[in-house]
């Protein structure tokens, strides 16, 4: 796997993961978000806890995702066919610097300008992508099937990352 | 009007000038004459199920999701076959709810395109979001909606 630096600088006191966002592969992506277990529900629309890791796999390979490792969190991205410029991103945790740290990449490799999240409600990803400055901007109803009843779907959107270094 | 199973012989009605992906894909107006038109592919696996209706046009519903019992519908309509939006748009929602058993539908809109929302709001559908920049239309991007319906059993 190859580092991918998202910052200018790297202070040497730092540790590595908290500065790099590291690409995995379908079949660690999917031992990744299974390792997440509740944390990764509607990653991607993915499932870890109800689908198993060959699935996952195929899954992220059928939607043409890129998954990313940073520290203990797992980001993630697809292309919006319609639209190259915007995709939708997802992340298994509250924090803001692996989002930040995606959408940096994002920006400068893939050339992105735009950004979508779908986050099931009541899910801790939502924190994450409101700290980047995305806002909400819909509620898809009854989008969600989990624990025997229908459960909404949150859309977030957001631009350009704010934050560069 | 009747919806039937999509044939090898119905391809001709899988291409158009619309959006790609539109809930209701009305022949865009403005569309460049040497543009390629849109083109639908014929289902493969169960991810997808394309419906006729002859000599109007087609509803595809795409993404099909067994466990969340949801789809993502589009409609594309012949040049000559506007005026059957309305009841095309019924006949989807109702083999996507009764026949496909599904729980919600839902579709992408876009504004720029000057949409028939009064046809989908009538047809139970609601705008449930908007996503900035979401679609490239006319040489920039444009904001696209997506519309929904759920099934209260």
């Amino acid at each position: 796997m190859t580092d991918l630096s998202t910052t200018q600088s790297t202070h040497l006191s730092q540790p590595a993961e908290s500065t790099t966002i590291q690409p995995l592969d379908p079949t660690d992506a999917a031992t990744a978000l299974h390792a997440a277990g509740k944390a990764a529900r509607g990653f991607l629309g993915l499932d870890p806890v109800t689908q198993n890791e060959p699935l996952l796999a195929a899954e992220l390979v059928r939607l043409n995702a890129m998954v990313f490792r940073y520290g203990d969190t797992v980001v993630g991205y697809v292309p919006n066919t319609g639209q190259p410029r915007q995709g939708e991103v997802a992340t298994t945790s509250a924090k803001t610097e692996p989002v930040r740290a995606l959408l940096a990449f994002l920006d400068a490799y893939r050339r992105c300008t735009s950004f979508v999240a779908m986050v099931p409600a009541g899910a801790q990803a939502g924190t994450a992508f409101t700290g980047c400055g995305f806002s909400q901007v819909g509620t898809l109803r009854g989008h969600r099937f989990q624990s025997g009843g229908y459960h909404d779907v949150l859309v977030y959107a957001g631009g350009k990352p704010s934050c560069h270094s | 009007m009747r919806l039937r199973g999509y044939r090898d012989s119905d391809r001709d009605l899988l291409a158009g000038h619309w959006l790609p992906g539109e809930l209701i894909g009305l022949p865009l107006t403005d569309r460049p004459p040497l543009a390629e038109p849109t083109t639908v592919s014929a289902p493969v696996d169960d991810r997808a199920e394309l419906c006729v209706a002859d000599g109007i046009g087609f509803a595809r519903f795409a993404e099909v999701d067994w466990v969340h019992r949801r789809a993502r519908l589009e409609i594309g309509l012949r040049p000559d076959a506007a005026d059957a939006a309305e009841q095309l748009v019924g006949l989807a929602v109702e083999h996507g709810l009764r026949v496909l058993n599904l729980h919600r539908v839902h579709g992408w809109v876009t504004p720029a395109t000057t949409p028939r929302t009064d046809i989908l709001a009538r047809a139970g559908f609601q705008r449930e979001a908007v996503l900035p920049d979401g679609a490239w239309h006319a040489g920039r991007a444009v904001d696209r909606e997506i519309w929904g319906m759920v099934r209260h059993d």
